[in-house]
């Protein structure tokens, strides 16, 4: 009887404990191979498991970090694993929020920037001299710096590239302008015109273009917007009512509209049409370079520059961003985390990114340390474009609900022939009402 | 006495575990659901949240992308239930009378069921495509190529045919089990009277078969209305939101727009109204069943 009931107290006692011991505790020195007496303990989360390319350069970069530092800091990092829409990463960072345990420091996707920063998640990093902001890309400076303080730096940087066939184009007469002159809305539209014949014998299409349901969408097209004097919402990110619903977007919605009605595109999406040769361009993400050399090598890829609107001034507005790193507000050792946040996103660790990875680095000597970047004339387009173009993504708190706005405008107004003003008056209505919390506090 | 109170100690040991386990991962998340779903929690900034009483449910009523949802989740209910259930049931009917192979037909049919739904949904965005073997098929009988998940009239009937597809083996293996428990000697009976094959599916089979069509009906409208992953891989909710259903609606709002509140309170309204609707169900083919036994006693 009364091992019975030490049992029964037993079993309670180990479900009891198995469930509430997830808390997090810093360790001593000594309890983790390498983390000595006198150095200052920093945690790091990445959104990779460690058996990838990616989480691979992390652990390098980590351990680089802490013989570097040796005797100072002391870096240990965490493997977050991360499904396509971001999943298990950012519910654990939600947890943590919640229940206390952020890490020091941890990875930030770009448009999320402004959401953690206003809503003191991440902190400012310290003081960077101008000297130490200069190594990086002006675009991952944009990225990084909300409300005029720079909170997060991205180790890599990522564009979106206006691929072309060469065959294709050549076989239309068809001749591609340098990175300071790029075609025109309307030139374009001719030159779709001109290729139109040549791809229709191929049974396929002038163009490779869809709408994907995602971050894809907004990334891949914002330049339409934006050349033609467009935006999504304010700088101040917080009011989309007259911008979002511009005439200089309605007059976007309808050049997209006439390149479907033109037959320059399919109405559906079909797999792979560029990379089986049926058409002649396509907008993807810098990784198709690598895509095409290593899959699908009887391709004869080129890169032209992103097309602009006929009323283009000659500004900014090629896409940019990916994965950053931030200082928690958790931490309380601020001048470290910020030490980490910095070689994460330098040099060596840029490197290392695009050797195993083939992630674009987000630093000026990396790029240089390269090659390819001056012989590959695919990768110099990209480059050249990146840094001489590369436009921020919104910077708002809601910005999730700007992106599938896009997206579904997108897809609505063009795909399915629905009004372009009332679909763009009904997703202010519902960035507005994500927009609430934010503006009360005011 | 003290045997009594042993043997209840041993049993609070046996359960406890699963009692605890319950406590925190279901009952516990159910309870802050519906205390969350009062609130304005923001998962990014949990220390500003209010209690809002009811606005989140005035809101939710509203809200066009909830109430589209609502209803495409409902439509998929009505095309995939009679279509799994009755489908389920021939199937059922006819391998139980296949004599030849019928070990085959039972593993084939059942082989999507223990497949995973990522993987079938995978399969069949290649089926559905504008080049893919169905529209190949298609076009030897001279139909043109239809856009199938591609557009949003057709998307949500073909979600739910390869739903269908998927699911019903899983009922038509309940069906084929309680056909085989149908007494034989009531078929020789009827074979006696000189019965037609439709008056013996009709007085015997579907009469002895009633328990468990209230059960496979009640399963397939409860796991329809829990459709996500389906849409999720195949449309990404799309297009023109004509794949979004309820638990996406849920997911997106609390994961990807961290609106925690907001998503307890659709997540309430749901659960609330398939509750109802269960329950309605079990009524209605409750009644009629306790009508049918009454007619049995009163034959006797």
């Amino acid at each position: 009887m009364k091992k019975k009931k030490t049992a029964a107290l037993l079993f309670s006692a180990i479900a009891v404990s198995v469930l509430t011991g997830c808390g997090r505790k810093e360790p001593s020195p000594g309890d983790i191979a390498g983390y000595d007496d006198g150095e200052q303990y920093l945690s790091i989360w990445v959104h990779s498991i460690e058996d990838t390319e990616e989480g691979q350069c992390y652990r390098k970069s980590v351990d680089a970090f802490n013989e570097l530092y040796d005797g100072t800091y002391f870096a240990d990092i965490e493997f977050v694993p991360r499904n396509d829409s971001g999943g298990g990463y950012s519910d654990k960072i939600n947890a943590s929020v919640m229940s206390g345990g952020l890490p020091d420091v941890l990875t930030v996707d770009g448009p999320n920037i402004a959401a953690y920063a206003s809503n003191g998640i991440i902190q400012p990093l310290a003081g960077l001299t101008e000297e130490e902001r200069s190594v990086y890309l002006p675009s991952i400076i944009d990225q990084g710096t909300y409300d005029h303080k720079l909170y997060a730096l991205g180790a890599m940087e990522s564009s979106v590239g206006l691929y072309y066939n060469k065959e294709i184009l050549a076989e239309a007469g068809v001749t591609v302008p340098d990175t300071e002159h790029p075609w025109t809305f309307s030139e374009f539209l001719e030159i779709l015109g001109k290729v139109k014949p040549v791809t229709d014998a191929k049974n396929g299409y002038a163009i490779d273009m869809t709408f994907p349901v995602g971050e894809a969408t907004i990334y891949y097209y914002a330049p339409f917007f934006w050349s033609n004097g467009g935006d999504f919402i304010d700088e101040s990110g917080l009011n989309a009512e007259g911008v979002l619903n511009s005439p200089e977007n309605l007059e976007t919605l309808q050049y997209f509209k006439q390149i479907l009605e033109n037959g320059y595109m399919s109405p559906v999406k079909i797999t792979d049409l560029f990379e089986s040769g049926r058409a002649a361009f396509k907008f993807d993400g810098a990784w198709e370079v690598n895509t095409i050399y290593s899959s699908y090598p009887d391709i004869s890829l080129g890169v032209a520059p992103y097309i602009v609107s006929d009323h283009w001034d000659g500004g900014r507005y090629t896409p940019t961003g990916s994965w950053a790193f931030a200082a928690s507000s958790a931490t309380e050792h601020l001048e470290g985390a910020t030490r980490l946040v910095q070689y994460m996103s330098g040099v060596e660790s840029g490197k290392r990114l695009w050797e195993e990875s083939r992630s674009f680095p987000s630093t000026y000597e990396a790029f240089n340390s390269s090659p390819i970047f001056q012989e590959d004339e695919n990768y110099n387009a990209l480059y050249k474009q990146l840094s001489n173009y590369g436009h921020p993504r919104s910077k708002t708190p809601v910005y999730p609900q700007v992106s599938a706005s896009v997206q579904s405008i997108l897809e609505n107004v063009v795909l399915t022939g629905m009004d372009a003003q009332t679909e763009l008056d009904q997703s202010i209505e519902r960035i507005n009402a994500k927009l609430k919390r934010y503006r009360a506090d005011e | 006495m003290k045997k009594k109170t042993s043997d209840s100690l041993l049993g609070m040991a046996f359960f406890g575990p699963a009692l605890v386990l319950l406590t925190v991962f279901l009952f516990l998340p159910m309870l802050l659901t519906l205390i969350f779903s009062f609130t304005d929690f923001f998962a990014l900034n949990p220390a500003l949240t209010h209690f809002t009483g009811l606005d989140n449910y005035f809101q939710i009523l509203k809200d066009e992308d909830f109430r589209q949802a609502f209803f495409n989740t409902v439509q998929f209910v009505i095309i995939i239930v009679p279509l799994q259930g009755l489908g389920a049931l021939g199937m059922a009917l006819l391998i139980n009378r296949v004599t030849y192979c019928k070990k085959y037909f039972k593993v084939a049919f059942f082989v999507p069921v223990v497949m995973s739904l990522a993987v079938v949904s995978t399969l069949w965005i290649q089926i559905y495509s504008p080049e893919g073997i169905l529209n190949s098929l298609l076009s030897l009988f001279g139909i043109p190529a239809q856009p199938f998940i591609n557009s949003a009239g057709q998307a949500l009937p073909s979600i739910a045919v390869m739903s269908a597809w998927q699911g019903v083996g899983y009922q038509m293996i309940i069906f084929l089990g309680g056909l085989q428990a149908i007494n034989p000697a009531l078929y020789e009976a009827a074979d006696m009277d000189h019965a037609t094959p439709w008056q013996k599916f009709k007085d015997i089979t579907l009469p002895e078969l009633k328990p468990l069509c209230v059960f496979v009906f009640i399963t397939i409208t409860i796991g329809a209305f829990r459709m996500l992953v389906q849409p999720m891989v195949m449309t990404g909710g799309g297009p023109s939101h004509s794949t979004y259903t309820v638990v996406y609606d849920i997911y997106e709002t609390g994961t990807v727009n961290w609106e925690i509140g907001l998503a307890s309170t659709m997540a309430i309204i749901f659960a609330f109204f398939v509750m109802i609707l269960t329950i309605i169900q079990t009524v209605l083919t409750s009644d009629k069943e306790d009508k049918h036994a009454d007619k049995k006693t009163k034959a006797k």
